[in-house]
Order: structure tokens, then sequence, then C-alpha cells
């Protein structure tokens, strides 16, 4: 079962975004900050799959330092990061630092949960195929060695 | 005793001459006390006296009276009177002389500004009869610094040619100490009223009060029928009547006209003080606004109140035409220089006022910025939250048996999803506002601009009409292309909106000759673009001209009235203009002044 970390520190906001994604069959955990979220990341294993995080929590910019340690982590984990609008910055600056793409949270008339239900199929998607590509490469190199 | 029996060798006895010996000490001393004291005293009444009865001693005379021009009518008014029989004659001679204009010899004087002596009144063309026992009479007009005539002193006596040569040389003498006193009561007078406005200036903050109180004081300063101060409204560059005494009184506040417009409006656009006698004969003359009528106008006088770098308003006065021929009612060189003056005073105390004001608006605005957009992350996120609940209560819906509960069910779920739409959409609103002025900059076309903008904001089904007018030769523009678009679409969805029954939408750009940036009073060294859009719907108000660029000022139900706070917040954050010059009925016209460079 693919396996989804979501970082938020909003009660409700987690929940929400917990409960959406499980709909989808993903094995979601939650973390209410980014030092919460780094500590689940080292003990877990295999590692996440894909990292939902938002971007403002302790600092306005937690969700980069969310991102570099996924990343750090397993470079092959994608990451979607959750904006505010006008936060359009931090956003460029997350895409630039190898996030699989980001989202604003309060598009008027856009349903943003079925938005990122969507990406991260996307993201899973890209996962896999980056984790084979990789694993055929390795086996490719292993045959070559024999 | 041997002097006493010989004959005289001259005409003139001893006795007689010592006499005259006497006077002359008199006199010497009269005068002396009384050049002394004219520059001292503060006590001009007490003065005139002491000047009108040396005069008397001085010409041997039998009575006399000191008459004073009026300052406003310029009629002739008794101040002082010396010798007997005046309190009988007193009144009836004030009537007289308010008459008098050039037939008796007090406002011959006073017309012809020179002395006049006669030794037979019975044989006197200018002598009017006042008292039985008169048979000669000397005047002596008190001649202002211009040459005007401030008085006269008129003397009589019961003998017959009872005045010289010697007389009228005396009476010039103190005619000349009675002059400099009263001009120095006049400087004093001026001095102390300018202290007063300065005092005034420096120690009010509000601008409305001040320019009440600056109108009051001007009147101790210089002498005018009707004085205002018309202040620029940096929003519609209109001239304001802020303050005035008279007429106008009820229009303050509301009289608004153009800069450039009539002789006040021609002073407010070049800075330059104008001075007229007759304002009709002035080609710029309109005769809109006026404290007087134009037959009553007897003098206009009206001076920029200036700041360091532009001109702020005016400040104008005017006079009645004067009903006394000898009485000038221009405004002189030193009226000029007293309203330069006081202009001069109010101009920094508007400037102050207005940065003060400026300064608490800035803190007020940093305080709320900081403070909403905190509660907009808060609500931001507790919104997406509900749309969380909303997606999933959704979800469940969708899994119930179709019937009439699941209907009603999904309708409130429906009217729950408008309302977080809602929610949001004052959200973005909200955030619009607190960073309309973070400015990215990089160069743009603004006429491609302009073009998707309208490309992008302009319904494809509606019946109103677009018509775009791009100027050629605009170079680029130095801006946040994407906060100006904000700006430009929410002023073209507002001319839409506003025409539910069909109309047009105007959109305009060109570039500003250096004569329109003087009209507009836009800063100097700077080119600017022009942008225009205008439409053909209610147009606004002139009381609401001000108001519609206030955050919360709305005249419809949607939106939160941010909309023209947040365009005026972008275009000034790039230093730019933003101005509606539309007419009620006409449409409103919204002009945006942008500089090549913020």
């Amino acid at each position: 079962m693919s396996r989804l970390l979501v970082v938020d520190d909003e009660d409700e906001v987690r929940d929400a975004l917990k409960r959406r994604l499980d709909r989808e069959g993903y094995n979601v955990t939650t973390a209410s900050s980014a030092a919460e979220a780094m500590e689940v990341m080292q003990t877990q294993s295999p590692s996440f799959d894909v990292v939902v995080t938002d971007m403002s929590m302790e600092e306005t910019n937690s969700g980069l330092a969310v991102l570099q340690d996924a990343i750090a982590h397993d470079i092959f984990t994608e990451v979607i990061v959750l904006t505010a609008y006008g936060n359009v910055a931090n956003a460029v600056e997350s895409m630039r630092r190898g996030a699989f793409d980001y989202l604003e949270k309060n598009v008027p008339g856009v349903d943003v949960f079925e938005l990122l239900a969507l990406k991260v199929g996307q993201a899973m998607e890209r996962r896999r195929s980056a984790v084979s590509t990789v694993r055929r490469l390795e086996d490719y190199a292993a045959r070559q060695a024999k | 005793m041997k002097a006493t029996n010989e004959p005289c060798p001259q005409s003139t006895s001893p006795a007689v001459h010592e006499d005259h010996n006497r006077r002359a000490e008199e006199f010497l001393r009269d005068l002396n006390s009384l050049f002394a004291e004219a520059v001292r005293t503060g006590e001009s009444h007490a003065f005139l006296q002491r000047t009108l009865d040396a005069s008397v001693r001085a010409v041997r005379g039998r009575r006399g009276f000191l008459a004073l021009v009026h300052f406003e009518s310029g009629e002739l008014e008794v101040c002082s009177t010396s010798g007997e029989g005046w309190s009988r004659l007193g009144r009836k001679m004030q009537l007289h002389l308010a008459q008098e204009t050039s037939r008796g010899i007090t406002g011959h004087v006073a017309l012809t500004t020179r002395p006049y002596v006669t030794g037979n009144v019975d044989r006197d063309p200018y002598y009017l009869r006042y008292f039985d026992d008169v048979k000669s009479e000397i005047a002596m007009p008190v001649l202002a610094a211009t040459g005007q005539t401030r008085g006269v002193i008129n003397i009589d006596s019961e003998r017959p040619d009872a005045f010289d040569a010697d007389d009228m040389a005396h009476l010039a003498a103190i005619a000349q100490a009675a002059s400099i006193a009263l001009g120095i009561e006049g400087f004093r007078t001026r001095e102390a009223a300018l202290i007063e406005i300065g005092k005034t200036l420096s120690s009010t903050l509000e601008i409305s009060s001040l320019m009440k109180k600056v109108v009051d004081m001007a009147a101790e300063a210089i002498r005018f029928e009707d004085c205002s101060v018309f202040l620029i409204d940096e929003q519609s560059n209109y001239l304001k009547l802020m303050a005035t005494r008279g007429a106008l009184a009820d229009k303050v506040g509301k009289t608004a006209y153009p800069v450039g417009e009539g002789v006040t409006g021609s002073v407010a656009k070049y800075g330059e003080p104008v001075r007229i006698d007759d304002p009709r004969s002035d080609p710029r003359w309109l005769g809109k606004f006026n404290e007087l009528s134009d037959d009553d106008i007897g003098a206009f006088l009206a001076v920029p109140i200036m700041s360091r770098d532009k001109i702020l308003g005016v400040l104008r006065v005017v006079r009645r035409k004067a009903n006394a021929p000898w009485f000038s009612n221009r405004f002189t060189d030193t009226d000029e220089r007293v309203m330069l003056t006081i202009a001069s005073q109010l101009g920094a105390a508007v400037e102050n006022a207005r940065s003060h004001m400026r300064l608490v608006r800035a803190e007020r605005m940093a305080a709320w910025g900081e403070l909403s957009a905190r509660s907009a992350h808060m609500i931001g996120n507790r919104t997406f939250a509900l749309k969380g609940d909303l997606n999933e209560l959704n979800y469940l819906i969708a899994e119930l048996p179709e019937n009439e509960q699941r209907k009603e069910i999904a309708a409130i779920a429906a009217s729950m999803g408008r309302g977080v739409e809602r929610l949001e959409e004052i959200l973005r609103e909200f955030r619009d506002f607190v960073v309309a002025t973070q400015l990215a900059t990089a160069e743009a076309d603004i006429n491609a601009m302009l073009r998707s903008v309208a490309e992008e904001s302009f319904p494809k089904r509606s019946n109103v009409r677009l018509a775009m007018d791009l100027g050629d030769g605009i170079p680029p523009v130095i801006c946040d292309e994407k906060k100006l678009k904000r700006a430009l679409s929410e002023l073209i969805e507002n001319a839409v909106s506003f025409q539910p029954e069909g109309g047009e939408v105007r959109i305009s750009s060109r570039l500003l000759t250096p004569e329109e940036r003087a009209t507009e009073r836009l800063a100097h060294g700077r080119n600017y673009v022009r942008i225009e859009v205008a439409d053909s719907g209610p147009g606004v108000a002139d009381e609401l001209k001000e108001k519609i660029f206030q955050p919360f000022f709305t005249s419809r139900v949607k939106g939160m009235g941010l909309g023209l706070s947040i365009v005026k917040g972008i275009v000034e954050a790039h230093q730019g203009v933003l101005r509606e010059t539309g007419r009620l009925g006409e449409g409103a016209r919204f002009v945006i002044f942008l500089p090549l460079e913020p």
C-alpha cells in the first residue's frame, strides 16, 4: 500500500486531508509540525512515497524544511506543498527545490481536495516510474557485473 | 524803561514778537512730544485727540475736528473734536460729513489730498456752515504712505484771514506726526495678526478648523469684505472651498471647480498671485462662486497656497466698491505681501497636517496589514478544512439512495459550497488589498497589457460595447504587470457591472504632454502614461468621488468594497495617480497617470 505523510499544524485541516486521502486507499500518517515530520520520516521504513505539507506552520516557510528533509531521506519521495493564496514566492521556491507541485488552499470555486487527490495520484505514479527505472538500471548494472 | 519810550523800529511790536516766540516754542514742544508719542503709542484715540489739540493751539484756531476715512465705506468719520459747541453739533456734523463728498472743505481736501485755507468763509465755494461765528477755516490732509487720504484735520477761527503760510507749515508737520502714528498702528495690528495666525497654524492639525481660524484672523491683518480659502483636492484635482466668511458659507466643503478654470483656478494652476480692480475686465473671469456680485466687487486679490514643491490651493479676498471718491479700494503691494505671508504659513501648516495624517495612516495600515494577514491566514486554513468536510459530505451524499431526502441534503451541501466559495472570494479580496503595495517590477508594454486585460476581463457575451483607443509611441513602462492587470480588470469589471442594461466601456491610453502634466499637477521630471477606463453608466456623484476609493465603500452587494481601494493602492505603489473625473449622469471615468518608472 502506498505510504503518505500529511503535515499540517491545524487539527481540522490534518483530519480533513487524512480522511480524503484515506478514501483513495492510501496508508496515511500525519504530523503536526516540520519537526514532528522529520522524526516520523526518520523512523519510517520503507520511506514515504508522497509527502503533503503545509507551507506556513512554525515558520512561514516550514514547508521548505519538510521538503528538504523528505528528499534528504529518500530522493524519490514526492512532495506536494499547500500554500495560502498570494504566497507565490514560497511556492515557486519549493518547485525550484524539487517539489512535485504546489496547491493554493483557497481558490474560490475550486475543490482543492479533489485536485489534491488527483495530484497525489500523479505523484505516486512518478515515484513508481522513477523507482522502477532505477531498479531496472540497478538490475542492468548487476547483470553487467556478472 | 528806556526801551518802551523809544519808537518801535520794526513793524511788529515786541509784545507781538514775544508772543510769536512763545508760540514757536510751544509748537516745537508739542511737535516733539507728538513725534515721540507717535512711534510709541498703542492708544491711537488719545493720541489723535492730542494731535488735534496741538493743531488748534499751533494755528490759534477757535475749534477743530479730526476726521478719519472709514476702513470699509471710505466715508469720513469725526474721531476727535477740540473747542466749544461740539456736543450739540457733533452728530449733525457726522451726518453732513457722510454726505460731503467734494462739496465741503473737508471732502474737498480728502479728495485733492492738498491743504486748503479760506480767510472768508462767506465767499468760499466749498464752505458748509455748521457754526454761526466762523470766518476762516484751514484744513490739512493726513496722508498714508501710499499717498491716499487717511483723514483730515479741520480748524476754524472767528477772525477773518486768520491763517497764513506759517500756520499751514505747522499744521503740515503735525499731520505728518498723525500719519506716522496711524501707519505704525496699522503695522502693529498686522504684525500681531500675522503672529497670531502663525501660532494657530503651528498648533492646529485638523485642516478644516485651521482654515476657519485663518480666515477669521486674516480679517485683522488685511481689510476685506470677504475672504475664502480653496484647497486642491488631490483625488479629483478640483478646487474645494474650505472656509469663507460671508455669502459662500453654505458652500463650504461642497463647491468645487477644476484647476485652471476662472481667475482662482488659474492661480491654482500657475502659482502666481492675481490682483485686479475690476474683475470683469479680466478675460479669465467667470464670476462663478463669488462672495459678492460682479457689480459690487471693487477689488480682487488671490494668492497661491504653496508647499515646498507644489500648489496646494488659493487664498483670496475681495473688497466692495467704494462709495467715496477719495477712497480707493484697490489692494496694494503691502496687501499682497501680507496675503502671501499668510498663504505661505497656511501652506506649511497644511503640509504639516497632511504629513501627520499620512504618518498616522501609514502606521494604521501597517498594523492593519499585519492583523489582516494573520487573520486571513487563519480564516483561510479553517475554510480549507471546511472544504474538506464538504468534499466528504458530498461523497457520502453520493452513496445515499436517490430520494427526496438525499435531494434536500444535496441542496444544503450545495448552498454550503457556495458559502465557502463566497468566503474565499472575500479572502482573496482581502489579501489583494494587503499585498497591493508589494510590487515585483519589470518592463512592460502598456498597450499589450490593456489588450490582454480587456480580452480576459471583458465578458464574452454582453450587451456592453468595448471601444479601445490605444495611443502610439508609448515607451515600455517599468511596472508590476500582474498587479496592474488586476487593477485594470477591476475597473473594467466595475464599468460592465454598472451597465446591466447595456452601454459602452472605452479604454484608452496615451503619453501625457508636459503641459497636461502641469495641469494635472503631477510630479515634474517624470513622463506619464495616461490610461482611461470610461463607461456610459450612471457615473459618480461629486460627494462620493473621494469616498469610492476608501476601503469598505461599496454600492454593490458583491464584494467587500475593497475593489477600488485595491486599484488605488496598486496605482499609488507605482507612484501613479488614480482619479475619477466623470460627471454624474454621463458615466464614470477612471484615469490612471502612470509614471514610466515607479
